[in-house]
């Protein structure tokens, strides 16, 4: 039998690749460079205690780092966002699975899981704090408010977007229902569950910071609230931009799974994704 | 042997929609080794006919056996070759070929082997790396039948497996079918809205009407076998014609019929409105 030649379109393979990074890299590092620029003449023009220039900002950093405040706090933050965001990651993956998987599951939870996702997170740091005091499982419980409902309503429409077709395709050649969950849905939804991890993590931060800032004085959070007593602006500044920093870390780290994962869509879907996926945090 | 008797099925009432009689009092009866085509308008029932068949979907009434045992699910000895190719998108092409083996508990080395085996069958050796996405639709539905292939059933079953192709393609995928059945002589069942497809590639065209679905002819094709290596006489040839043009002929008055019955109703119901 003769194979007949087609075009075929490559999509970018998984994994690094030089000039892609180049010509995306560029326009970002450009704009970061007259963000900063901007940063700096204005503050200097306006001379303002509460708006250092970005200069300032970077040299109070390397005051804090050599003191040793940041890095102490880092690993305390650090730590507690990992553990937050892994709970929130399981339970919300485990929880948007069942809900995908079973109609009744999603009818009952659907409104709780839409209630806590549209609720000011921080309005729970209070109970939390009655509940657990000043101690660490408060600010888990924050992180774990702030991320998990938006990996849950990923996860819920991830695992319903399986297409059908593929289902049937699976029952067809008789898979049982672990090997249609395994090896069909699984993997089909995996695309859209890692969309809301992404944006979990994004959330995760915010509510690591806010956590620390509102419960009790640790990590970062603890070095912003004194900052902000002293009227350190620069010192505030400075902690916020390690925050951002890391959050892009942890959010790279998230897609460099995911790219790891699911690498066989096309880098056209992957970029489409970023849209599909519910409500933006 | 497939035998189907008195089958029905309505598709009980969905909001405001009401209920649909989708199949009424089929009765067929396929041969072993038998290549029969089902034909019929759009929305006839013929693909939920081929999902029943298959094991997907249940029915209300009437018996389906396949080699004297009734069907109450999916079974090895049959396989399904989908419109949409139904591929997994994450995997290789060898990946997907062996999908079939791999549910069943295949070891790797052996259902590669047999995997590369229908590859080669299907004419796409140097594509076992790649991703069903990289390739054209009528490659990809050449992998949907490797698939099938691969798991060795007695039946295959064909849900209009080339009606998202471009003509050109289907053409040459036709001819390939025709030849891969003519050397395996596997029973096929295979769904089609085309007159022609349905009398070049068929034993048998079993006619269905719209709803409710039912077998209203069985055509015999007395075309000669094998066929592939002869496609372009026989679409030439005056039998063809007269066959597809007899399919027509039925086609076009039960879409007349159905029609003008449509209409019928809906003048009747004006004055009561």
């Amino acid at each position: 039998m003769s194979s007949v030649a087609v075009e075929v379109s490559r999509p970018h393979p998984p994994g690094f690749d030089g000039r892609r990074f180049a010509s995306n890299a560029a326009p970002a590092a450009i704009a970061l460079a007259i963000g900063v620029a901007l940063w700096e003449t204005a503050a200097r023009i306006w001379d303002q205690p509460f708006f250092p220039p970005f200069s300032a900002v970077v040299e109070r950093l390397a005051e804090l780092t050599a003191e040793g405040k940041i890095l102490t706090s880092l690993v305390g933050s650090l730590s507690n966002l990992v553990m937050g965001f892994a709970i929130s990651a399981v339970v919300g993956v485990g929880l948007g699975m069942l809900m995908g998987a079973y109609r009744k599951v999603e009818m009952a939870l659907d409104i709780y899981v839409y209630a806590m996702l549209t609720a000011p997170s921080l309005v729970f740091a209070p109970i939390f704090f009655a509940i657990f005091g000043l101690g660490r499982a408060s600010i888990l419980g924050v992180i774990i408010v702030y991320s998990m409902f938006i990996i849950i309503i990923n996860t819920v429409s991830a695992i319903r977007g399986v297409s059908p077709a593929l289902i049937e395709m699976g029952r067809s050649y008789c898979a049982s229902e672990r090997q249609l969950f395994f090896k069909i849905i699984l993997p089909a939804a995996l695309p859209l569950i890692f969309a809301g991890l992404r944006l979990g993590m994004g959330r995760a931060v915010k509510g690591t910071i806010n956590g620390e800032m509102f419960i009790s004085a640790v990590g970062l959070g603890a070095v912003v609230i004194s900052a902000g007593r002293r009227f350190d602006a620069a010192a505030v500044l400075a902690v916020l931009l390690v925050i951002i920093i890391v959050a892009l870390i942890a959010i790279k780290l998230v897609q460099i799974v995911d790219a790891r994962l699911t690498g066989w869509l096309p880098s056209t879907a992957r970029q489409g994704r970023a849209g599909r996926a519910a409500a933006p945090g | 042997m497939i035998e189907i008797t008195g089958l029905a099925k309505t598709f009980p009432a969905r909001g405001s929609n009401a209920p649909v009689d989708a199949l009424k009092d089929v009765n067929l009866t396929v041969q072993d080794g038998e290549f029969l085509t089902i034909l019929g308008p759009s929305g006839c029932g013929k693909t939920t006919l081929l999902r029943m068949i298959a094991g997907l979907l249940p029915w209300d009434d009437g018996e389906i056996l396949v080699n004297g045992r009734p069907v109450t699910g999916p079974g090895p000895e049959r396989a399904l070759v989908f419109q949409s190719f139904a591929l997994l998108p994450w995997a290789t092409i060898l990946d997907n070929v062996a999908f079939g083996l791999e549910l069943r508990g295949v070891v790797k080395a052996k259902r590669y082997e047999r995997a590369a085996e229908l590859i080669d069958l299907v004419g796409l050796t140097g594509f076992e790396s790649r991703l069903p996405g990289q390739l054209s639709g009528g490659m990809q539905q050449r992998v949907g039948l490797a698939r099938a292939l691969a798991v060795d059933p007695k039946i295959l079953l064909m849900d209009e497996p080339f009606g998202a192709l471009d003509e050109q393609t289907r053409r040459l995928l036709q001819e390939e079918l025709l030849q891969i059945w003519e050397a395996t002589r596997k029973t096929v069942i295979f769904i089609t809205h085309s007159m022609e497809e349905a009398v070049l590639l068929g034993d048998r065209v079993a006619l269905m009407s719209p709803r409710p679905g039912r077998i209203v002819d069985l055509v015999a094709v007395p075309l000669p076998r094998p066929r592939a290596a002869t496609v372009d006489a026989i679409e030439g040839s005056a039998e063809f014609a007269k066959l597809t043009a007899g399919l027509w002929r039925q086609l076009r008055e039960m879409q007349l019929f159905r029609r003008h019955s449509a209409q019928g109703r809906h003048r009747s119901s004006e004055p009561a409105a």
